[in-house]
């Protein structure tokens, strides 16, 4: 080559060396001025989306696995105001209003908004849209994709109406269990929360975690989004049919009698389960919004666990439980009834006034005789009473995993509040409240050989795809077994005794009506009262314990003559949705307990 | 005969420009190659992550359509509908003292429905692709180079007995 040809040849290499270079420079002192920052800062805001994903909330089921709240799809539909086109703004606003119910002039209003400068660039009309609704919007749109459309002529067309899936909690049985189960304010898409029952008991654990997951838009940027793992499942004790059964029993029962309000708890005293659990008045959880209007201040939303009560005469199972394992009295202990008991400035008297003579305890609790059981608690004295009605819970909540459980302050000797009457009264149910859950947990004990078990709706929990079931608890044995066993045979006796509108045609039922005085500003009254009754069967080894209780009843003020055929009518069908046989049967039975199966 | 070769490049200098031309070319192609494949390669992998975003996606909506199918069913075969359906076929509960019970030798009630496994059930998880096939470059020589010559000797025997675990991460 030439030296004139590798001079140009150099020059050129030189030239476009120097360009580079200065291109070079130029390129890196772009990206490192103040202003290449910011753009670059604003980049990144491009470059992905941080959403913030709530879990799916985790679903609510019976024993048998029936759904009783779950998830449905519900859609939220909105206006992006971006993709709005000049001139299908009225077409919009018209599908809009007129598939959604909405008012056309405020949606009009809002698509000729100009997003940006303080305007925003999306509008929510409705947060909750059923799917029928979405079939609409779609088939319109569908519509007019595929219209033919003349020259000239602009095809209409929905874009900038859009919409989006979301959960929404349901419940599927409606009000059934409505009291044991709360509800959830759906309504309140990202601070929703679980009220009352198993909702509230289990908010957080149902609602999991919700995340913050950033989603890349960048191709190259791109990762898998994080997953947001769903709440907790719970699994309850209480069994549907069972539940359904109940309620309508209580509601037949309410209607029959004229009572204001009523529950009846159906309770396995063996685990501490809850079968079931009915109170009055009932919501539908998918109208949660009407619960002021249902429960007026101060009602409960489930009496069973939060309204307190004198309960009666159905006290007095707890009394004798405490006489007989103190060794105070004995079933065969004889005590001489006048009819009177003059204690602290006080005389108690018998439910009919009158006085019964010579009768053992088993005689007491059958013609429930308050002279008698205030005598066995002056017996017993009042530390002896009071530690055993601590033993048995009455001083605090039974700790049951719903929301809402409340319990009356136990006078005890020594508060400013206490009088020596006090003790026998309290023996016989009168001058303490409690609640029903704390009645059937004490008295499950002496179905379950003295031992209280903790009462719980919660059977299982499946976390992270994992099913963790509830082994029962031991509370406490405020009594021996023999205790129970005796206390429990002088029941059936009695029940038998009495020929009690309680009894079951075939099966053994232990159990003792109770009839409450309701306190008022002028002092007791026995116009109105608090009729309850408590059984257990079968009564050699209880498979289920039924509390009953019904407040003013008008035909009737009566515990034995109200609450204790609601007991029986219940039983009758718990027998059969329990696969219980009667005692003939399960009694001869030589292949054990499991071995049957019921036929027509 | 470097004498040679010397003049006849000297009476032809095109034949250097062409060697330097083919130089050239080369670095080119040797760039144009690695750009190819480097555009091709994060094209693919751009195009996976927004199928597996799209997936996701797709996942997310079945769970929800499937949800909604069970609060569906759960309406239909609530306690009210079925009572309802019950009743319109004349059905009643039976009365127990009408109930006939048989023994049933070995007949075994149902038990409680299992919404999930228990814990103590560990779901073993069999690899559809040996780690081989789906690590990359450089986790293999990661593994290879520097973890496992790191180990002591027992924990190389028992790890060489294991399959070893598929790379957490995605390499750069």
């Amino acid at each position: 080559m030439k030296t004139t040809n590798w001079n140009r040849f150099f020059i050129i290499c030189v030239l476009a060396s120097v360009v580079a270079g200065v291109a070079g420079v130029q390129l890196i002192r772009i990206q490192n001025i103040e202003g290449a920052k910011q753009i670059l800062a604003d980049s990144e805001a491009y470059q992905g989306i941080n959403r913030m994903i709530y879990p799916e909330r985790g679903s609510i089921y019976d024993s048998d696995g029936r759904l009783l709240a779950g998830n449905e799809v519900i859609y939220e539909v909105g206006l992006d105001l971006q993709a709005l086109e000049d001139g299908q703004r009225e077409t919009v606003a018209s599908v809009a209003s007129s598939v959604l119910g909405l008012d056309y002039a405020r949606i009009l209003g809002y698509t000729q908004m100009t997003p940006g400068n303080g305007n925003p660039y999306f509008i929510v009309l409705d947060g909750f849209v059923s799917k029928d609704k979405i079939a609409q919007l779609e088939s319109i749109k569908e519509d007019y994709a595929n219209r033919s459309t003349k020259r000239g002529e602009v095809r209409p067309n929905l874009n900038g109406l859009v919409w989006t899936a979301n959960n929404k909690r349901s419940y599927p049985e409606g009000t059934l269990a409505s009291n044991i189960l709360g509800f959830y304010s759906f309504l309140d898409r990202t601070d929703g929360i679980g009220y009352f029952g198993v909702e509230e008991a289990y908010d957080k654990l149902m609602a999991g975690e919700p995340k913050q997951v950033y989603s890349a838009i960048d191709p190259n940027l791109l990762t898998s989004i994080e997953e947001v793992p769903p709440g907790v499942t719970v699994q309850l004790t209480f069994n549907r049919e069972i539940q359904a059964m109940t309620e309508t029993k209580l509601d037949e029962a309410i209607e029959w009698s004229g009572a204001e309000n009523g529950t009846i708890i159906v309770y396995d005293p063996e685990t501490g389960e809850i079968v079931a659990m009915a109170t009055t008045p009932r919501l539908d959880p998918n109208e949660y919004w009407n619960y002021s209007d249902l429960f007026p201040n101060p009602t409960p939303y489930n009496a069973a666990i939060s309204s307190t009560y004198e309960p009666g005469s159905v006290f007095k199972v707890i009394t004798m439980a405490a006489g007989l394992d103190s060794g105070a009295v004995k079933p065969e202990t004889i005590f001489n009834d006048t009819g009177s008991l003059y204690v602290g400035g006080a005389t108690i008297y018998n439910w009919n006034m009158g006085g019964w003579g010579e009768v053992d305890m088993t005689g007491c609790m059958q013609h429930s005789l308050n002279v008698c059981l205030a005598w066995v608690g002056m017996e017993l004295g009042p530390d002896r009473f009071y530690t055993y009605m601590k033993s048995f819970g009455f001083d605090r909540n039974t700790g049951i995993d719903l929301g809402g459980e409340s319990h009356w302050p136990l006078k005890l000797p020594g508060d400013g509040l206490w009088y020596e009457v006090d003790l026998a009264t309290n023996s016989f149910g009168q001058g303490i409240s409690v609640t029903p859950i704390q009645m059937v947990t004490a008295i499950g004990a002496i179905a379950n050989d003295g031992k209280m078990m903790a009462p719980h709706v919660v059977k299982a929990m499946v976390i992270d795809g994992k099913q963790y079931n509830i082994d029962p608890v031991v509370v406490s044995t405020p009594v021996s077994a023999d205790t129970a066993h005796t206390l429990t045979s002088m029941l059936v006796n009695s029940l038998e005794n009495e020929a009690s509108n309680a009894l079951v045609e075939g099966y053994s039922l232990a159990g003792k009506t109770g009839t409450g005085e309701i306190a008022t500003p002028l002092g007791y009254t026995n116009s109105t009262t608090n009729t309850s009754f408590v059984g257990w069967g079968p009564a050699e080894d209880p498979k289920f314990l039924v509390y009953v209780w019904l407040e003013k009843p008008e035909i009737s003020i009566w515990g034995s003559e109200v609450a204790a055929p609601v007991f029986a009518d219940l039983v009758k069908d718990l027998v059969v949705l329990m696969n219980i046989p009667p005692d003939n049967v399960r009694l001869a039975d030589k292949l054990g307990e499991n071995s049957f199966a019921i036929s027509e | 005969m470097k004498k040679n070769l010397l003049q006849a490049y000297k009476q032809a200098p095109w034949r250097t420009q062409i060697q330097w031309i083919g130089i050239f070319l080369l670095v080119l192609v040797g760039v144009a190659v690695v750009a190819g494949v480097y555009l091709m390669v994060s094209g693919r992998a751009a195009a996976t992550g927004r199928r597996i975003q799209s997936l996701e996606a797709e996942i997310s909506a079945l769970e929800m359509e499937i949800n909604d199918l069970k609060t569906q069913y759960a309406e239909v075969s609530s306690a009210k509908s079925l009572s309802e359906r019950a009743n319109a076929l004349n059905m009643t509960l039976l009365d127990p003292i009408e109930a006939m019970y048989i023994e049933v030798p070995g007949y075994v009630p149902p038990s409680q429905p299992v919404l999930a496994p228990p814990p103590a059930v560990e779901e073993i998880s069999t690899p559809v692709l040996l780690p081989e096939f789906t690590a990359s470059l450089w986790d293999w020589l990661r593994l290879e180079v520097f973890i496992e010559p790191s180990l002591p000797a027992e924990s190389t025997e028992s790890v060489t007995t294991e399959v070893a675990p598929a790379p957490t991460e995605v390499a750069p």
